[in-house]
């Protein structure tokens, strides 16, 4: 009667969104008085499986088949409900991310199983299985029962606080009956993108600035940006100065962004740059004048110098970036 | 014709003397599924293929414009209305207009749109023969040739019939040879075939004749510099014994003026259409910006003086609208009805916008003058930003003004109005004198205060439109009495008289349609819309006061002048209502919607 | 232009497209009777972007070059869907199909469509990417379990040769290229086609184009919506001191969670 829980990896080491979710599932587990099976599709050094007892799990079910390594969801699916009846599980938990919206729907279709798609929170047990996600874009959120017998949910990846514990998972090898059907899909090529990310597809944006002074200083925005994967952006007059190329230019009569994440150096938030920005998700603006107009529309301030506040934040996030692997 | 038919049949210019029921009047907010999508497409190619072009544009990008008239042929928005055999959709005229108000929005694109359109493509349609038609209307329709129209020249503006542009014939008998020059000439920079209206020989009057670009003898000047509409192209077209094949003659001979006087009819109610579609997105920038914009700690939409301005401008907007499709539904009706009696369908479209071409004219002028109100406080909404040359409102501000020039002047139109009204009545087509007489009786009795106690939601506002009736009933009579045949030279008095008329039309237009909606979606789903009706036909009762007081003045005295003064006033007098509330109600639904919702 | 050299030209090829309606992205969410129900008065509908710009448009691109024969659009909707439906058959299609039922349990509407899908059999069968109302982004995926076929999801290009496919499409951090056989059903997001505008034909055609209403399998929903919530109004700004960014990076991670 286990939770299950798939676990994503890469290059040998678990996505750390995944140890999220055996941890979402270790305290529904809890909740239920069951135990957690975490399901490691693919080969993963023992040290790694074992280690997600830290997390909660109870045991790891691995099939060390190499061609799991890449996204198969029909070898996925099959794997998983063979999990899922060897463990008499009633409650299958995986990410909303690319591969987990592949797999969890193919998994609740094939069970009859009721699908929670981005689950935002724990289940509240007392008024049924009810979770909250996300809907219309972030504009509204549901409230959504999951009324049949079994249960799939997807979670929202960096939704829910790590607490590593001590803990070592037990490692069965899962047998399962593939057929050929199950690798219909052939992975012909595969390109990471490296370099300058495109301004308009952004989730993160740096943004500097008149307060940057010159030219000469935006090497510590750079810094800042490429520690973060954040493409760079600036306001107008930074861009009729030449100081920086003109498509960084945002705002009314530059360009739009949406991102996540709006970092604004030393612009001061006139009107017509807030335009170009305001669709942005969090904006964290840093600027040395506490009465700039910009901190009306941030989520985050820092009061201060650039020059001076850029390289320490640009060290915390380097800092945050070794210990969140 | 059956009582039925004969009801429906409402004759241009009628609205002075006749009452028009609210279910006779077709309302934008009975648009069916099919024009929603027909708008929808216009709107979607506005927003992707011309506003992200729009300095482009201006900047007359070689081949940008053309292609774009191309583009909006792809989609087939160039031949809405245009008969199946030559490739259009045949759609109705109401269709038609939706579609230049939608594209109304595009600026510069929408001057060469609605050019090409109008007065490029139906003077051939309308009185081509089949060989001419068959072989320029398909292209024109797709978009492949471009069409535009040289009647203005630089001593014949106003007065277009007295251009000196002359054709003869060739020796041969096989061309008209075309000299003279025409200026002004929209889309001439990339057109293909122009409508050039020209007398030959001595005639009294112009001819017309389709010339093509290649056309031994055509050349072009270079783009004029323009205040506005700067991305549309506006040249001088030189003739120089331009050898037109004679069966490129248009029509009959010396039949140019009234092509040209029945283009105008169709263009001016189109142009009504282009302009408040741009008024419509000019509010919604204004008032988006209005919600932006903070000062003393607020954002400007907060407070009144700039609340007055959006909701005026949206009232404004709304009631020439009603007009707009009020007067283009009478227009397909009267066509139908042509077309019923045996007229061929071309000749009862001619007909039938004819019959309205007072209404066509009181249209032009409040549409022109409702945009050009609406992209003034447009500017003032932004403040200093309103001024600069990289926020919307100067492009818009620019680009307005054109339109109270072209098509017509709105001095000529409001001339117009009157005198056609004023011909009408001579011709025994339109009683105004019966009415009049009634009216100038009314003034010697007892004022009747009959009606007071009746009930109804729109009591008030029928009294105080029958009341505008009498007013201009009774200054237009008094002055054709005391004028004569100087009335025509008294222009200042038509003015006056051009001016209660339209805010009559519009008037009537706006009740009627709020009555209409009324009926269709109940009172409580419309309440802004009543708040509209009512601060409009308010305002409109102070102007035709006005109008009537400062017309009366100028050629009335004595008692008489008391006697016509007293009138007025009672014609006029609507009782006092709180337009202030009435406007914030209507500007805070626009605020709320963040655009023009109405 | 496309070459025909060396492709299919079976012009057999079946596609199935899978629409949905959802409220214009400009619509404000306004909840009712105790928060139970989304208010939808006064609101607009449209085609759902992803399926509409990318699934629907390389559906006809497919059928333009001769690879595709018949484009039938489905959706689960009540009949006050089918303005909706006709927008989608204004950009093109052969005909559609609305199952006549409401859903918004990714299971049911999924069954819906594998019921239907299995008695017409369809080659290929496209979706958007997620719908903007809900945000599920279950239903290809699921349909591709209940017809026991491969499903490829956020599809960027689609290359379709004979019986093979080639597909380009986003993984973390970059694209990977998939080949499979048909049939098979694919999630479509930006990349795959380009948005088109309905053009006077095809709204004139919209009206002609055939558009059945079927009944749909019994099947219960296995999951409910009790109730909705907005999202709290903007929280005003938190100060950070200048030399504790750490503080600052860890409320970008737990807080606003971009991090
Ligand atoms: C028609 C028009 C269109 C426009 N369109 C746009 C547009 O599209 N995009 C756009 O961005 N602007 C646009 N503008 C310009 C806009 O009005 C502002 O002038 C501009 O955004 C200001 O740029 P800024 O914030 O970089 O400079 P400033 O307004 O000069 O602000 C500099 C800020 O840096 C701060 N600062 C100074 N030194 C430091 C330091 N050492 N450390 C930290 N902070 C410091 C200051 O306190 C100040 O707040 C437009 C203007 C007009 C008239
Ligand atoms: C951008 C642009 C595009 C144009 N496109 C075309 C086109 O494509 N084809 C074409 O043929 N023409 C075109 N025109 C010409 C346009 O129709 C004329 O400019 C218009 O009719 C006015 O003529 P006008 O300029 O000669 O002014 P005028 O006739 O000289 O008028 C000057 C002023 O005198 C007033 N006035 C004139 N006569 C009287 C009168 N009898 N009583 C009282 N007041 C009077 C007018 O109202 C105006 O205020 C275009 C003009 C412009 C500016």
């Amino acid at each position: 009667m286990s939770v299950i829980v798939l676990v994503e990896h890469t290059e040998g080491s678990i996505k750390k969104k995944s140890l999220e979710a055996v941890q979402y599932a270790t305290s529904i587990a809890q909740k239920t008085g069951t135990t957690v099976s975490a399901i490691v599709l693919g080969t993963l050094p023992n040290d790694e499986m074992e280690n997600l007892g830290q997390y909660g799990a109870h045991k790891v079910l691995n099939v060390p088949d190499a061609r799991l390594n890449e996204l198969h969801p029909r070898a996925y699916t099959t794997a998983l409900l063979t999990a899922a009846q060897q463990e008499a599980s009633k409650i299958i938990i995986m990410l909303h991310d690319i591969n987990g919206r592949a797999v969890a729907p193919r998994v609740a279709g094939k069970l009859k199983a009721g699908l929670v798609a981005g689950a935002l929170s724990y289940p509240d047990l007392d008024k049924g299985f009810v979770i909250k996600k996300a809907v219309f874009s972030g504009k509204a959120f549901a409230h959504v029962n999951i009324t049949s017998d079994v249960k799939v949910i997807t979670l929202i990846p960096n939704t829910f606080q790590l607490n590593k514990g001590e803990g070592k998972a037990s490692i069965e090898k899962l047998d399962v009956n593939f057929s050929d059907n199950d690798f219909g899909i052939t992975v012909k090529e595969v390109n990471k993108i490296k370099g300058e990310i495109p301004l308009a597809d952004a989730q993160l944006v740096v943004s500097g600035g008149r307060g940057l002074k010159g030219p000469e200083n935006w090497g510590i925005l750079e810094d800042l940006a490429k520690e973060l994967g954040a493409a760079t952006a600036c306001s107008r007059p930074v861009a009729d100065a030449h100081w920086r190329p003109h498509h960084e230019h945002v705002g009314q009569t530059g360009g739009t962004v949406r991102p996540d994440l709006y970092i604004a150096v030393g612009i001061s938030g006139a009107i017509q740059h807030l335009a170009g920005v305001n669709g942005s998700k969090n904006i964290v603006v840093i600027n040395k004048d506490p009465e700039a107009p910009f901190f009306k529309a941030a989520n985050y301030g820092v009061v201060g110098d650039a020059l001076e506040v850029l390289p320490k934040l640009t060290e915390a996030v380097k800092k945050f970036r070794q210990n969140h692997k | 014709m059956s009582e039925i038919e004969s009801i429906k049949a409402i004759k241009g210019g009628e609205f002075l003397i006749r009452e028009t029921q609210a279910d006779s009047v077709f309302i934008p907010e009975e648009w069916n599924e099919e024009q929603l999508m027909i708008a929808e497409t216009c709107t979607n190619f506005l927003a992707q293929n011309v506003v992200p072009n729009l300095t482009r544009i201006d900047e007359q990008e070689e081949g940008l414009m053309p292609h774009l008239m191309e583009e909006a042929g792809a989609l087939g928005l160039l031949s809405i209305s245009i008969p199946e055999q030559y490739g259009g959709f045949g759609k109705d005229f109401k269709t038609s207009m939706l579609v230049t108000e939608k594209l109304g929005a595009g600026n510069s694109f929408s001057v060469a749109f609605s050019a090409h359109t109008g007065i490029g493509t139906l003077p051939i349609l309308y009185y081509g023969n089949d060989a001419q038609k068959e072989k320029y209307i398909p292209k024109l329709a797709s978009g492949e040739w471009k069409g535009a129209y040289c009647l203005t020249e630089p001593g014949a503006g106003s007065d277009a019939n007295s251009g000196k542009a002359r054709a003869k014939l060739s020796a041969d008998g096989k061309y008209y040879l075309l000299t003279g020059q025409k200026m002004w000439i929209t889309n001439a920079g990339f057109a293909d075939v122009f409508t050039v209206f020209a007398k030959i020989d001595d005639d009294e009057n112009l001819s017309a004749f389709i010339v093509e670009k290649d056309f031994e003898g055509l050349s072009l000047n270079t783009e004029e510099h323009k205040m506005g509409i700067k991305g549309s192209s506006t040249r001088q077209v030189f003739f120089n014994d331009c050898k037109v094949p004679v069966e490129n003659l248009l029509s009959e001979r010396q039949n140019g003026f009234k092509i040209a006087v029945n283009i105008l009819n169709l263009g001016r109610i189109k142009l009504g259409g282009a302009t408040i579609g741009a008024s419509k997105e000019v509010i919604t920038s204004a008032i988006r910006y209005a919600n932006e914009r903070e000062q003393f700690g607020r954002p400007i939409s907060k407070y009144g003086a700039i609340r007055y301005k959006l909701a005026q401008q949206a009232i404004r907007t709304y009631a020439s609208e009603a007009a707009i499709y009020r007067a283009s539904q009478n227009m397909e009706e009267a066509t139908e009805m042509y077309e019923a009696s045996g007229l061929d369908p071309i000749k009862a479209k001619l007909k039938g916008t004819e019959q309205f071409a007072i209404e066509a004219a009181i249209i032009k002028v409040h549409a022109s003058e409702t945009l050009d109100y609406v992209v003034d406080e447009g500017v003032q909404i932004y403040g200093g930003m309103g001024y600069s040359a990289e926020a919307p409102m100067d492009r818009a501000y620019r680009d307005s003004r054109i339109n109270r020039i072209f098509e017509g002047t709105n001095e000529i139109n409001r001339m117009l109005t009157v005198d056609m009204m004023l011909k009408r009545a001579l011709k025994g087509e339109l009683d105004l004198m019966g009415p009049a007489q009634k009216v100038a009786g009314e003034l010697m009795s007892v004022p009747d205060f009959g009606g007071a106690d009746e009930e109804g939601l729109f009591i008030k506002e029928k009294k105080y439109i029958a009341g505008f009736k009498k007013a201009i009933l009774m200054v237009a009579g008094a002055a054709v009495q005391k004028l004569m045949t100087q009335l025509g030279k008294e222009q200042e008095v038509l003015m006056y008289l051009a001016d209660m008329l339209i805010e009559l039309y519009v008037s009537e237009s706006l009740q009627l349609r709020v009555e209409k909606l009324v009926g269709l979606k109940g009172e409580e789903a419309v309440k802004e819309k009543l708040d509209m009706m009512h601060v409009y036909i308010n305002d409109a009762a102070v102007k035709i006061a006005n109008a009537g007081r400062e017309a009366i003045n100028s050629f009335a005295d004595g008692d008489e002048r008391r006697m016509m003064l007293m009138g007025l006033k009672r014609f006029t007098k609507t009782e006092d209502i709180n337009t202030t509330q009435a406007r914030r109600n209507i500007a805070a639904k626009l605020i709320e919607a963040n655009k023009y919702c109405y | 232009m496309v070459s025909l050299f060396g492709r299919f030209r079976g012009g057999y090829m079946k596609i199935l497209v899978c629409i949905s309606q959802v409220p214009d992205t400009s619509t404000k969410i306004v909840l009712k009777d105790d928060n139970t129900a989304i208010n939808n008065q006064g609101t607009t509908y449209i085609v759902n972007p992803y399926d509409e710009w990318y699934a629907l448009v390389c559906a006809l691109e497919l059928k333009e070059s001769g690879t595709a024969s018949d484009i039938h659009l489905i959706t689960v909707g009540k009949a006050d869907v089918e303005p909706v439906i006709r927008k989608a058959l204004a950009l093109g299609g052969d005909e559609a199909i609305r199952i006549d039922a409401d859903s918004n349990d990714p299971f049911q509407t999924a069954t819906y469509i594998a019921e239907y899908a299995k008695s017409v059999s369809y080659d290929l069968i496209l979706c958007g990417k997620e719908s903007i109302d809900y945000n599920n982004g279950a239903v290809g995926a699921m349909l591709a379990g209940l017809l026991d076929i491969d499903y490829i999801g956020f599809a960027t290009d689609i290359q379709i040769n004979g019986s093979s496919v080639i597909v380009k499409r986003e993984i973390e951090g970059g694209e990977e290229t998939d080949a499979c056989s048909l049939p098979v059903v694919i999630a479509c997001q930006k990349g795959v086609a380009e948005a088109r505008i309905p053009n006077m034909r095809g709204i004139m055609a919209a009206r002609t184009r055939p558009l059945k209403a079927v009944t749909p399998v019994a099947v219960d929903p296995v999951t409910e919506i009790l109730a909705y919530e907005l999202p709290p109004a903007k929280a005003g700004i938190k100060l950070i001191e200048a030399d504790n960014m750490d503080e600052l990076v860890a409320l970008l991670h737990t807080e606003a969670k971009v991090l």
